[in-house]
């Protein structure tokens, strides 16, 4: 096939057809829009067989203490990811989150130090992620700059931002902000102890609230509207807000960004310039390699939560196998070729 | 450079709207000469760069002083041109990838990796410091980046997969491989030819530019000479309709990657020759975000179906001015991404139909008001 058409898109999974609950289940996990990912899950389950069988050992490798830990360590970027989400299902893109969680960790460094209160902080935060959000989709929407261009400018504007407010690492030492970052609830007993901390209560409450505004809203349904019929058009016929969720999709992305920057510094407790160069990479592939299609459309919130997991093993097997770490890299590009290749397959056996 | 018969559609988003055919022969009436300036697409890229260097030249008097020291060119002026090189390599595979209705993120990645197999073939080799040694190693590099666009060009062309994912996938994974190479160390060889690639000068003319021109020559008279500058565009506005007119587009595809990857491999090479280390962490990084603002800022709009080599050139020396004029005017170099963010965004608002239309002529502004209210596609409207 020769054509780039557009990838056909998913349709919102309906939540009033009328068919037995089993068999719409069952017909929903078949379905070819759920395949790819079918694929993700697969290939997640397929990754902790293989560190089971590798480093299972006397201590399972598949534990409690194992999922904790993936959480933790990748809460910022699930939160990320979730917003990227957004933009991907409506044919967008936002490549200024990584600059964004740099900028938040640096103003939050160096806020506190000057007395501002915590909460006041961590508000700003957030806020500075909605506005360059806002920036974004006014550029895109008013003026009808390329998502990728215009969010490129938001990243050259927040990396140069933070190289204004600092260009060397500040710790975070505030007292409040610090009993934050370690605030935890532990369970189980000796080396298999494992904990439940604030930033993966925030990731995963960032996740429910998404999966509940994509599937069961208007504006939900619109997000998946603008990224099938002819940028939004179709939709803009049939009397939804096209544009406004246009404009909307990259505040929250821009706001996740914002929430993944406070993550992101109770996991480093510090603010640095350079944090997060290539980190709206990480959570593309992410967002693909949970069966999002990047031409929009189609593709599931919770998928992206098990591709920032799968994402997150690849990590814990190649420590645990003593490479390089730029393995990684090398296969974080084998998966994405995987998937975006199975994405493929689907489309064109859909097609037929 | 880019052919008269695009450079001529004045104002594309004219009262004539996307339904006039792509010539510049479509209006009746006569076209004042200023609204044709005003409304060539390089008016605005050529102002932010005089206005840049204008703006330098006041500061720094000196700024604008070419002289000839030892035969060669000396001066900021020169500077700017020589880096500008890299930048312009890369945009000029960028443009006609973009061109396509694409986009290569791989290019950054593709310059560490050309380089590093460069200097890996030349570290320890006893022939380091012969013309014939380093031709091998530069050939070995560019030959990688050859093999890199031609995989670029199997995702896209072949399997159609969207050119973003396809080539992020050697963007993420480029670097590592590059870092393989190299085994994770900063490979340094000393190689007085392979040196003067980019640090030499041919005439009294930095290397680099002279590379970067034989580069902007040769991709202008295949393009602008041929038909394949046609034919790219029409593979940007409609790969299916022009598949079906017989235009070869999976083939003219495959090869814009390819093209693309070489002059990354050669902008590697060229970036790295100066200081002959491989860094595979660094070399290249944000490159290709850079190639493409050059690209933009030239007036090519992302979407595709369109691309003008002149505007490129002009963006890349925009960018390179931008990068010294930051150090002329004492401001801390690390706040350089700020006055690109500040420029990308100021030429592109400005190019914006939008503000076209709030700018235009009364009488005109209902008809173009109109025209862009209909729920035309963006892409088709901005033709």
């Amino acid at each position: 096939m020769t054509t780039t058409a557009p990838a056909p898109r998913t349709s919102t999974p309906s939540p009033s057809e009328k068919k037995p609950m089993v068999r719409r289940r069952l017909g929903r996990f078949l379905a070819p829009e759920f395949l790819p990912i079918a694929g993700t899950i697969l290939t997640f389950v397929i990754m902790l067989g293989v560190g089971q069988a590798r480093y299972g050992g006397e201590r399972s490798f598949i534990s409690m203490k194992l999922f904790s830990n993936l959480l933790q360590d990748n809460a910022y970027l699930l939160v990320l990811a979730i917003g990227m989400t957004f933009v991907i299902l409506t044919g967008g893109i936002d490549l200024s989150v990584g600059a964004v969680v740099a900028l938040v960790g640096l103003v939050i460094a160096t806020l506190l130090p000057m007395g501002v209160p915590l909460p006041v902080v961590l508000v700003i935060g957030v806020l500075i992620g909605s506005t360059f959000g806002l920036l974004i989709g006014v550029l895109v929407q008013y003026f009808n700059i390329q998502p990728f261009i215009a969010s490129l400018a938001a990243m050259f504007l927040a990396r140069g931002l933070c190289n204004v407010v600092s260009v060397q690492s500040v710790a975070i030492k505030d007292e409040g902000f610090a009993s934050l970052a370690s605030w935890s609830v532990k369970f189980g007993e000796g080396r298999d102890i494992w904990k439940i901390n604030l930033s993966m209560i925030v990731a995963l409450a960032v996740l429910a609230f998404a999966f509940y505004v994509l599937h069961y809203t208007r504006f939900g349904r619109t997000v998946y509207g603008v990224g099938v019929g002819d940028d939004g058009n179709a939709i803009q016929l049939m009397g939804l807000k096209a544009g406004r969720t246009k404009l909307w999709v990259y505040v929250i992305s821009g706001t996740c960004a914002g929430i993944a920057g406070i993550l992101f510094a109770f996991y480093t407790k510090s603010g640095f310039n350079l944090t997060g160069i290539g980190m709206e990479l990480d959570a593309i592939a992410a967002v693909v390699i949970g069966g999002t299609l990047l031409a929009g459309g189609g593709g599931y919130v919770l998928g992206t939560g098990v591709g920032v997991l799968v994402y997150g093993l690849i990590q814990v097997l190649i420590a645990r196998e003593g490479l390089d770490s730029w393995w990684t890299k090398v296969f974080i590009g084998v998966v994405l070729l995987g998937f975006v290749i199975l994405q493929r397959v689907i489309v064109t056996r859909r097609k037929r | 450079m880019s052919g008269p018969t695009v450079t001529l559609t004045a104002d594309p988003t004219g009262p004539t709207g996307p339904s006039a055919p792509p010539s510049g022969s479509y209006r009746t009436a006569p076209v004042p000469v200023w609204s044709r300036v005003v409304h060539h697409q390089l008016f605005w890229p050529v102002v932010a760069l005089v206005l840049l260097v204008i703006a330098c030249g006041i500061k720094n008097p000196v700024f604008l002083d070419v002289e000839i020291r030892d035969g060669h060119l000396f001066g900021q002026l020169v500077d700017i041109s020589r880096y500008a090189a890299t930048p312009l390599l890369l945009a000029l595979g960028m443009a006609l990838v973009i061109a396509t209705g694409g986009i290569d993120l791989s290019v950054g990645a593709v310059m560490a990796i050309s380089l590093a197999v460069s200097l890996s073939y030349l570290d320890g080799n006893p022939g380091a410091g012969s013309v014939g040694t380093v031709a091998v190693a530069v050939a070995l590099g560019i030959l990688v980046a050859l093999v890199a666009g031609v995989f670029n060009g199997f995702m896209v062309s072949v399997l159609g997969i969207q050119p973003f994912i396809a080539t992020m996938i050697l963007m993420v994974a480029g670097r590592g491989v590059a870092m393989l190479i190299t085994k994770g160390q900063i490979t340094t060889v000393t190689s007085p030819p392979f040196k003067y690639l980019g640090s030499g000068f041919v005439l009294g003319v930095p290397t680099p530019v002279v590379i970067a021109l034989l580069a902007l020559v040769g991709v202008a008279v295949l393009v602008r000479r041929t038909a394949l500058g046609m034919l790219l565009e029409s593979i940007g506005i409609n790969r299916e309709a022009s598949r079906l007119a017989g235009v070869q587009s999976r083939n003219i595809t495959w090869f814009v990657y390819i093209l693309a990857g070489v002059l990354a491999g050669l902008a590697g090479i060229v970036y790295g020759a100066p200081t002959m280390a491989a860094d595979a962490n660094n070399i290249g990084l944000m490159k290709e975000m850079d190639a493409i603002m050059c690209v933009v800022l030239g007036g090519t709009a992302l979407s595709g179906g369109k691309f003008y080599l002149s505007g490129t050139v002009v963006g890349a020396l925009i960018l390179s001015t931008i990068e010294r004029a930051v150090i002329i005017f004492h401001i801390p170099s690390q706040i350089t991404p700020l006055f690109k963010a500040l420029v990308i965004i100021l030429v592109c608002v400005a190019q914006s139909p939008k503000l076209r239309e709030y700018l235009a002529p009364r009488r005109r502004r209902s008809v173009v008001a109109a025209a862009v209210a209909a729920p035309a596609p963006t892409k088709e409207e901005a033709r």
